[in-house]
């Protein structure tokens, strides 16, 4: 089947292997001497030679306030000899007299000692909050200070994390970064989220996810499962679901072209980058943190009560001059009881769900090896009757290495991660904001499910079809470094994910009403099995020296990736019983829907040059040259690049000594990335099994519409940046200015059905701009001895626009999208209110030629993307206490909630529709009633649900998370423990009356407020 | 530590490797890396139809889409339902078509959406076959010309239901994208032309005898028959009346006196009837159909359809029966008896049948003036549903009972009723007095709303949407 994949893997796995037993079975003593006088001859400034000469070893210890401070890197300046304090803080190193021992640690000020005749210091460190700028940000294949960056690379941390009870890390990410807006796909349990950072680039929905690298492993966000299987939920599972949150340390979003063009073809829309937990330096550390609390859903919408409900009904037939109720019409004709009432919202999904988290972790180290070990659970189960649950096991494992002149270097981590999810197969949401309110009991007396003499369609009998999904997921890295010279590093990255996702689908006879007979030889098993497999491997080699002023680094690598995906999808018919439903090997019929292997292959070289001048003047340059298998012959390769330039104008010595700004960079940046998430073998004409058999015979069918043409689509990104500190950054202020355009598109273009298909992929000549201001403040308000109290705010607006699109008036798209207006628009009829005298709801007829109809009218305007939104975090500290919240913003329009039927018909409606137009004269907000006779309240309905009356404010403020921490003081230094209360979703702000706002899929329960409590006992 | 030795290492070796490195990712060999092999699980299109057996799936593949979606489909989805609903055949007692039930399509109609999607993807399909089979060198002639034929009868008949729910309709007979995309209405009576055109080429490609046991694929006389059909409802009552006299002269085909026989499998009126996706499984219409308890989950026939049956009609006792409880009486179509599955197979959708070529036949005479070979043709029907030859004598009166006769004949079938009431002029008549939501321009269905917006020159779009 495959040519020889292992083979070019292999070649790459030989030559590194070939790097180091080279290294081993030369590196004998003979080369001794001359190697040393290479490196001599070579290394300029530094001095190997000359180190067992004149050094003598220095010692001592660093400690803080509170003791011994482990973990911290003593270096000397200039020279490329380094260590770290163990875990009593001690710490032993060569040096010389004159030389400059460096002592820094995160979150302390550095200290700097000359070295002069005497062989033992002690150094007390002061923690600092002052040094943000000197924070380390990891840019995927290199890492910089935050100070020396020159792109754009927003960054959270475990401390935000860890406050959140939440089991995705997107849900971590929501109002925290400038630019980066994600929404929640729902409340059940293993939902999807929607991310956007910095807008929507590619006019294909689904072009639009970012690259996500968790350890330098790149990790597929496409998703496992199939739409049908997990019916319950607005979008397929995630698979992020499979990282857990308390194992993740930091997590950093690039954003603009200097930081993502090294990722090329996938750095279009962004690049996440999860890093985990590492063990550090100190003595062993057991942390225990258990947590449970309850989970409800946040909002619902005002529906009638029976009273007005049925005067609804009953006025809708008066109105279609229906006098005979028709013997379907239940709620009205006499069949069910007009004096029930039913909160069937409350009902169906008002219920409680729980959430229980388990984490303890062992972690420690010596100065040469960490390590650290943790294991997580967690149970979340439903707001709906019955027994549903979401159930995650986690493991992690890290492990650090550092020869003890600190020049080889392993890094060692894992992850393996076990997800159980039971969900409906139907959300009940929908159902229960159209369920008549005066529709039976759900169970009779004897506690049966209630059919009401089969007139009422029960349901929690759907409840009895639900989904299954079993995720097993591996995640393995390890990177070996090695410092050939001070100025040379080789480094080789090598990843490996597997992910093991098993689903069913079960549809049992017993979800229909047992008077229609349908017995088990009737129900339905759904199962699919997939399996992605993924290795990559990332060579690289590294220079950096420093001339004068002037330090140069530059960094060569390349990126050989496979991934491959199998799916199994399988349905099978009639059971000999309903409880042999859950095993394919009962059913009387069995058919293979799906069955197939998708290869995805990846091949880069990447480069990067940046120079330093005197901390003053930064230049940053990188490019790409992508291949990938998703692209036909001839259309495989492309080129990305990007120059990024920072100049850091409080290091001119005008500015050196200012007494308010602390700290102050201009920085720009401009380059290419692309995009290829267009799915595999799309530029194949090809013929598959149709999983439909004919005569025994399995049918064939064509694949797609097939184009061989398409290539790749580029993104250019353009960023100008201003970032200041005031008062020795006690406000620090960055505001960043963006402008990208993507050209080429690859999209697909919605075709009509006269072609038999819905779109087919092409690159389009249109040209679309997403351009904005994103500002984030730190400030530190307090800094008091016992109180501290510090805020974060961040802000960006996002402005999109279709720039230019030859050709838009003959093609597809002509009543889609418009030149100048934003790709995110919608098209409606342009709503005039009720009209007097027929009681119709009545449109704009906006081309004039008399008649209302979609190609014609429907052209009315409306962006639904935010205008701005942004977050507004608070860090408060008095004396034990931690409080710690963020409220998100955001300032959007947003549809309305829009009833699934005209009013009057057998369908619940919002409270507002009690304003009707009765009679001729009548200025109502709403159109008469009809039981669904008249076509033409049923037609003008259906476009009101299409016009833009139904696009209304939907801005928010939401308490999005609350933690209160409690550090209860104890005796022994060395034991720490914690109480929490944290709460998610808390509060919400907002006129928007159709249920959630932040949540835009109707039809699916919104997600949920939760509370939750815990300890964490560390010791 | 191994690193100190890894110190020791010479640069010049180390500088021979990363130069050897360096050569290798330049070489062409990697770049070779990011070609992959076809999938397993797909053919490459050409190679489909180098072999027969490939091929003959392929067309497998379009009948087992036929059977589950588009006009022909038996379910909730298929014509049977929407029409019968839409017209005076069926009740609704569900909430997801209730717009078809109450004649108040909207143009942006989800249930009429997904029909037109389905059908034009089926036209796809049957021409992309068509394709294959013109481009294919190495099929033997006698292989390639029957699955020729049949597909053409295939694009055919699916541009025959376009036609008669949406009025004219662009005519597809290619896979090409960018022409399809762009395409106008074609005037009905070119759409007809081209039906014809098609059926009478696939008339000459096609076996007289059915290619495999079961009658499952069509042969040349499924394709007289829906010739006879299309014939009839142009107006071309002479050929009408020959394509009918062909299938029922073929010996294939013998009558059936039994009325509990006409739909079982193995059936001796049976033209064309669609193999279900597995042995054991049997009609979806049967599926759809009956209800054991009431009110019906469903659909049910309409008690007035019911009550209009002629005395003595042995097709109200055997093809429909009445469920009730107690209060009420509701009745469901009853020609196929399975609901759901049995050991095997006892009964195939039937698509095409000998009853129907008979009142063809029997219109055209009517039409034609042969009043007493028209007669004969009706009184077979009468008789074999138990009722006396019939009284009429004119040719208007023989007319209408002719059309009554194909009412209670060919009830819940693909939609013959709401096209008989349109093609007689009747609809307009009958209709309002049995549906309070009917107006004139619900004749047609509304082009999807949304292939007016992604395709302009489909417009102007039916009145009344």
């Amino acid at each position: 089947m495959n040519k020889k994949p292992i083979g070019n893997m292999g070649i790459y796995l030989f030559l590194l292997c070939l790097c180091f037993q080279v290294t081993f079975a030369f590196g004998d003593k003979k080369q001794e001497t001359r190697s040393k006088r290479l490196f001599a001859v070579n290394g300029g400034d530094s001095s190997f030679v000359g180190m067992t000469i004149k050094q003598s070893i220095i010692t001592g210890t660093v400690s803080d306030a509170h003791g011994g401070l482990p973990g911290v890197t003593v270096s000397v300046k200039n020279k490329p000899v380094s260590t770290i304090t163990n875990e009593n803080g001690q710490f032993s190193i060569a040096a010389e007299v004159g030389d400059v021992l460096v002592f820094s640690y995160i979150g302390y000020a550095a200290v700097t000692v000359t070295v002069d005749s005497r062989r033992v210091y002690d150094v007390i460190m002061q923690e600092d909050a002052t040094t943000l700028k000197e924070v380390t940000v990891n840019a995927g294949y290199y890492t910089v200070k935050d100070k020396e960056l020159t792109g754009s690379i927003s960054k959270i941390t475990s401390k935000e994390l860890e406050k959140q009870p939440v089991t995705n890390v997107l849900a971590a990410m929501q109002g925290r970064m400038a630019g980066v807006d994600i929404i929640q796909d729902g409340g059940t349990a293993g939902g999807g989220f929607q991310i956007k950072i910095r807008g929507v680039n590619s006019l294909r929905a689904d072009g639009n996810s970012p690259l996500y690298i968790i350890d330098g492993v790149p990790y597929s966000s496409e998703s496992i499962g199939y739409a049908s299987i997990n019916s319950g939920m607005a979008s397929p599972t995630s698979p992020l679901n499979s990282i857990n949150p308390s194992d993740i340390e930091s997590i950093e979003v690039l954003k603009d072209a200097d930081a993502t063009a090294i990722y090329g073809s996938r750095g279009a829309n962004g690049v996440v980058l999860l890093t985990t937990k590492k063990g550090k330096v100190g003595r062993t550390k057991i942390t225990v943190n258990a947590t449970s609390g309850t989970g409800k859903a946040t909002r619902f919408i005002d529906l009638m009560h029976t009273e007005q409900y049925l005067a609804m009904r009953k006025d809708g037939f008066a109105k279609d001059n229906i006098t005979t109720y028709p013997a379907s019409a239940y709620d009205v004709n006499g069949t069910w009881d007009q004096n029930r009432y039913t909160d069937w919202q409350k009902e169906l999904l008002g219920g409680t769900a729980e959430f229980k988290n388990l984490n303890v972790s062992v972690s420690g180290g010596s100065a040469q090896t960490q390590y650290l070990l943790s294991g997580t659970t967690n149970t979340e189960t439903a707001v709906i009757p019955g027994d549903f649950r979401y159930r995650k096991a986690a493991g992690h494992f890290s492990m650090n290495h550092a020869g003890e002149d600190n020049r080889f270097k392993l890094a060692l981590s894992g992850g393996y991660t076990k997800q159980f999810n039971k969900q409906s197969t139907t959300d009940l949401t929908r159902l229960a904001r159209n369920l008549a309110p005066n529709a039976p009991a759900l169970y009779t007396a004897d506690g049966e499910l209630n059919w009401e003499n089969n007139t009422f369609s029960n349901p929690l009998a759907l409840l009895r079809g639900y989904s299954t999904v079993k995720t097993n997921d591996l995640i393995a890295n390890v990177t070996l470094n090695y410092a050939l010279t001070p100025k040379w590093e080789i480094k080789a990255n090598m990843g490996y994910t597997n992910l093991d996702n098993h689903e069913q689908r079960l549809q049992p006879s017993s979800i229909n009403n047992p008077s229609l007979n349908i017995s088990s030889s009737s129900s339905l098993l759904y199962e699919n099995v997939t399996t992605r497999e993924s290795t990559i491997i990332e060579p690289q080699i590294r220079w950096a020296d420093s001339f004068g002023k002037g330090k140069l680094d530059i960094l060569v690598g390349g990126t050989a990736q496979k991934q491959t995906t199998g799916r199994l999808y399988t349905l099978g018919q009639g059971f000999a019983s309903n409880s042999l439903i859950t095993n394919m090997a009962s059913a009387n019929n069995k058919f293979v829907l799906a069955s197939d292997v998708t290869e995805y292959k990846y091949q880069a070289f990447f480069g990067r040059v940046n120079y330093n001048y005197n901390d003053k003047y930064i230049v940053n340059l990188t490019g790409r040259r992508d291949g990938s298998s998703r692209f036909g012959p001839g259309k495989q390769f492309a080129y990305f690049g990007a120059a990024g330039a920072a100049w850091v104008f409080t290091n001119e010595t005008s500015l050196k000594n200012s007494s308010w700004l602390s700290f102050g960079k201009l920085r720009a940046s401009y380059g290419t990335t692309g995009n290829d998430q267009i799915g595999d073998y799309q530029y194949l004409n090809t013929y598959a099994s149709s999983g439909q058999a004919y005569q025994g015979i399995t049918g064939l069918e064509p694949t797609r519409l097939f184009n061989p043409e398409f290539g790749w689509e580029k993104s250019t990104k353009l960023e100008v940046a201003l970032e200041t500190g005031f008062l020795s950054d006690r406000i620090v202020l960055t505001t960043a200015f963006y402008r990208n355009r993507s050209s080429n598109q690859l999209v697909g273009v919605p075709l009509s059905g006269t072609t038999g298909f819905s779109s087919i992929n092409a690159n389009l000549d249109a040209t679309v701009q997403n351009q904005g201001l994103e500002i984030t403040v730190h400030t530190d308000n307090l800094r008091g001895k016992n109180l501290r109290w510090s805020t974060n705010v961040t802000i960006a607006t996002a402005r999109n626009k279709l720039i230019s699109f030859p050709g838009l008036e003959t093609s597809t798209y002509a009543n889609t999208y418009v030149v100048g207006e934003p790709i995110t628009i919608v098209k409606l009829y342009q709503y005039k209110g009720v009209n007097a005298q027929t009681g119709l709801f009545e449109f704009a007829d906006l081309n004039g030629d008399g008649i209302i109809n979609a190609a014609g009218d429907k052209h009315y305007v409306a962006d639904l993307t935010p205008k701005y939104f942004g977050g507004f975090q608070n860090q408060l500290k008095y004396k034990n206490w931690d409080l710690d919240f963020l409220f998100q913003f955001v300032k959007q329009q947003t549809y309305n909630y829009t009833p699934g039927s005209a009013n009057g018909t057998f369908f619940n409606q919002s409270t507002d529709y009690a304003n009707v137009w009765q009679q001729s004269g009548d200025m109502a907000a709403y159109q008469m009633n009809t039981s669904g006779a008249n076509s033409a309240a049923v037609t003008a309905f259906s476009r009101y649900t299409a016009s833009d009356a139904i696009i209304v404010d939907g801005s928010y403020i939401r308490l999005k998370n609350i933690a209160l921490t409690y550090t209860v003081p104890l005796k022994y230094k060395t034991m720490n423990c914690k109480l929490t209360v944290q709460g998610q979703n808390v509060l919400t702000f907002t006129n928007y009356k159709g249920g959630d706002p932040e949540f835009r899929a109707t039809g699916f329960l919104p997600p949920l407020r939760v509370i939750t409590g815990g300890v964490q006992l560390s010791f | 530590m191994k690193s100190i030795i890894l110190l020791r290492m010479p640069l010049v070796r180390l500088a021979l490797a990363v130069l050897g490195y360096a050569l290798l990712m330049a070489n062409q060999s990697c770049d070779n890396f990011v070609e992959v092999d076809r999938p397993n699980s797909q053919l490459i299109g050409k190679t489909v139809f180098e072999d027969m057996t490939t091929a003959t799936a392929a067309m497998s593949g379009l009948y087992a889409k036929l059977r589950g979606s588009g006009p022909l489909a038996g379910n909730g989805l298929g014509v049977s339902a929407l029409a019968g609903m839409y017209a005076d055949e069926l009740d609704y007692y569900q909430t997801g078509n209730i717009n078809f039930y109450n004649n108040s399509l909207i143009a942006a109609e989800a249930g009429n959406a997904a029909l037109w999607n389905n059908t034009y993807h089926q036209i796809y399909e049957a021409n992309s076959i068509i394709e294959g089979l013109n481009n294919s060198t190495t099929l033997p002639v006698a292989g390639r010309d029957q699955l020729l034929g049949e597909s053409l009868f295939v694009r055919a008949t699916l541009h025959f239901y376009l036609v008669n729910l949406y009025g004219d309709v662009p005519y597809i007979t290619t896979t090409d994208y960018i022409a399809n995309s762009h395409v106008s209405r074609t005037p009905t009576a070119t759409v007809y032309t081209l039906i014809q055109s098609d059926l009478e080429q696939a008339i000459s490609l096609l076996p007289e005898s059915y290619v495999t046991a079961e009658r499952v694929r069509p042969n040349k006389f499924a394709a007289y028959a829906m010739l006879a059909r299309v014939c009839l409802y142009r107006g071309a009552y002479a050929e009408a009346s020959n394509a009918a006299s062909t299938v029922l002269n073929s010996p294939l085909y013998v009558w059936e006196p039994d009325l509990n026989k006409v739909f079982v499998k193995n059936s001796t009126t049976t033209i064309w009837q669609f193999s279900p996706a597995a042995n054991g499984n049997n009609t979806s219409e049967g599926n759809l159909f009956i209800f054991t308890a009431g009110p019906p989950a469903n659909v049910a026939l309409r008690n007035d359809f019911v009550g209009a049956f002629e005395a003595n009609d042995q097709r109200k006792a055997k093809w429909t029966k009445a469920v009730t409880n107690g209060a009420n009486t509701w009745y469901h179509a009853y020609k196929y008896k399975q609901q759901a599955s049995t050991p095997s197979s006892m009964e195939y959708s039937v698509v095409l049948r000998l009853a129907e070529q008979v009142l063809i036949r029997a219109e055209a005479r009517a039409r034609l003036g042969e009043l007493t070979n028209a007669k004969a043709d009706l009184d077979l029907i009468r008789i074999t549903a138990g009722l006396l030859p019939t009284t009429a004598v004119s040719q208007s009166d023989l007319i209408a009972e002719i059309l009554n006769q194909r009412r209670f004949e060919l009830f819940t079938e693909f939609g013959n009723r709401f096209f008989d009431l349109k093609r007689s002029g009747l609809a307009d008549t009958v209709l309002p007095t049995v549906k309070t939501g009917w107006s004139p321009t619900d004749k047609l269905w509304p082009i999807p709303a949304n292939e007016l917006v992604i395709n302009p020159n489909l417009n102007p779009q039916n009145p009344g949407y």
